[in-house]
């Protein structure tokens, strides 16, 4: 679904990036983990042209994606979450939904998109009509969620879902994300909490220092360099 | 004390002048985040427009203000496309856009200049007419009906941000742009949307002043001042906050003649804005960021 090869990118005169390789197949999700600035947003941003991309290819269901604009990049079913939980404060929770489904022509089918999502997050629904920046943090992120699933992605980029929230909200989102699996959403997750991300990844990836130091499915999880560094022990 | 009457009606009346201006402006901030001063010489496009076409041409009134204010929208469009996208393609800083934005202003104060000449032009549609009297004030019917459009304008507006999609999708990119951009909203169009909307209601503002005043080629200047600091009270990102900053503006530079010589009514105008921008920079109505709409 999403490939990436040889990628070199970075923002301005600073190179990130340096030649990363990376697959995400349709129906897995696919976790990128690592220290603070090895890179992990770079990749996500790169896909999305917010990054400088300077060498290598993206490819998206075998199309070269390189250099599209972030707003064209929706109509090819990528949808982006940004890290922050950054929703449009000034705008009515609805409204941030609706923007997600505007590429939905008949009105119908985004009435639908809308209730489903409100059937995944209740508490959206129940606040429909206030202005997002009233929202807690947890309700803000399933806002953002819910926004990027207005769409139908194919394919969900998450850039650190988990910062900043409660372990027991954390808990919930995992199972969310788990779910959207489910409903057959490929998964880039950019993740600080390592052990969960492994937990839910299909494959996971580690990137040191702008490349890739090591990468492998759920039995990562007992490599001598995850289990000292990352996981703490 | 029918002074005080008469001078709180004249306030309205400027107010709803500069409200046009002041909405407008804050609108084009709102999206774009520079500082558009040349917004004040597209007003006075606006009103030259009407005057080439009616009071030149001879073509029918409501015509040549129809026209008059599609072609000073178009004229914001075209700054936009041809000046300040390019410069922003570019990584321009703000800096560089507000130095670009009052190179347009003289720019195009001196093309007024070199077509109509720097002698003062009058529309002459309207013979002047003796006010009616309404508590002790006087007002023109023409001074009515400005500030009946520009409040039926504002309320347009604010329906049109409010209830439609390309408001709806303005007031996204107000709040977060890079966001806006990945729920696939194309900030360009947007942008262009707004310069576009935004200086059609400057050339409504220029048609009325055109009817009320003399034209001259630098009248954008002041007006864009007063604009904008009825923008800044009200909160620069807020649109509905600039028309109420505006009205303000509009008041108090007319009340402050109660005890000051009316030559300094501009004075009482910069000292609010130098006030605002010292203790309440934020403004009556505006956040920090985003744009609050209500």
């Amino acid at each position: 679904m999403l490939r990436i090869k040889d990628l070199e990118a970075g923002y301005d005169e600073l190179n990130v990036l340096k030649g990363i390789d990376l697959e995400v197949k349709a129906g897995e999700i696919v976790a990128l983990i690592g220290p603070n600035g090895a890179g992990k947003s770079t990749v996500i941003k790169s896909v999305y042209d917010l990054a400088t991309v300077t060498g290598g290819s993206i490819n998206f269901k075998g199309k070269d994606i390189t250099g599209i604009k972030t707003h064209e990049l929706l109509e090819l079913g990528i949808n982006f979450v940004t890290q922050g939980r950054v929703v449009f404060g000034e705008l009515q929770v609805k409204e941030n939904l609706e923007i997600g489904g505007d590429l939905i022509k008949d009105r119908d089918i985004v009435e639908k998109k809308l209730g489903a999502v409100y059937a995944k997050f209740p508490a959206l629904k129940e606040k429909e009509n206030t202005l997002a920046y009233t929202l807690s943090g947890g309700q803000r992120q399933q806002l953002a969620l819910g926004r990027a699933l207005m769409n139908d992605p194919s394919l969900l980029l998450l850039d650190e879902p988990s910062l900043g929230l409660s372990p027991k909200l954390q808990k919930e989102l995992f199972k969310t994300i788990k779910d959207l699996k489910k409903d057959g959403i490929s998964i880039l997750i950019v993740e600080q909490n390592a052990k969960k991300a492994i937990e839910i990844a299909d494959r996971t990836y580690l990137l040191e220092n702008g490349s890739v130091a090591l990468t492998g499915g759920k039995e990562i999880v007992k490599h001598k360099v995850i289990k000292s560094v990352y996981l703490g022990g | 004390m029918a002074i005080i009457g008469q001078l709180f009606v004249n306030g309205l009346i400027a107010g709803s002048i500069y409200a046009l201006v002041a909405s407008g402006f804050s609108l084009i901030y709102a999206t774009n985040r520079f500082l558009h001063l040349a917004h004040g010489t597209t007003v006075a496009v606006g009103a030259y427009l009407l005057f080439a076409l009616f009071s030149v041409l001879g073509i029918p009134f409501f015509v040549s203000a129809l026209v008059a204010i599609i072609l000073t929208g178009l004229f914001g469009l075209l700054m936009n496309r041809a000046i300040y996208s390019p410069l922003r393609k570019r990584k321009a800083s703000n800096i560089v856009l507000l130095i670009a934005s009052l190179a347009l202003l003289s720019l195009t104060e001196n093309i007024i200049m070199l077509i109509a000449g720097p002698g003062v032009k009058s529309i002459g549609w309207l013979p002047t007419k003796t006010g009616i009297h309404i508590g002790g004030a006087i007002i023109t019917p023409l001074q009515i009906a400005i500030i009946v459009i520009s409040v039926v304008l504002m309320i347009l507006l604010y329906l049109f941000m409010k209830k439609t999609k390309l408001g709806r999708d303005m007031r996204a990119v107000a709040d977060n742009k890079e966001l806006a951009s990945i729920a696939g909203i194309n900030p360009i169009r947007i942008s262009d949307y707004s310069f576009m909307i935004g200086s059609a209601i400057a050339g409504v503002a220029g048609i009325l002043i055109g009817l009320e005043q003399n034209l001259f080629p630098t009248m954008g200047v002041m007006l864009i001042i007063k604009g904008f600091t009825g923008a800044v009270i009200g909160g620069m990102t807020s649109v509905p906050g600039a028309v109420v900053g505006s009205y303000i503006v509009g008041v108090i530079e007319n009340l402050g003649i109660l005890w000051l010589p009316s030559g300094y009514k501009d004075a009482i105008a910069f000292a609010l804005l130098f006030v605002f921008i010292l203790w309440k920079p934020t403004g009556l109505f505006g956040f920090n960021k985003g744009v609050k709409d209500a």
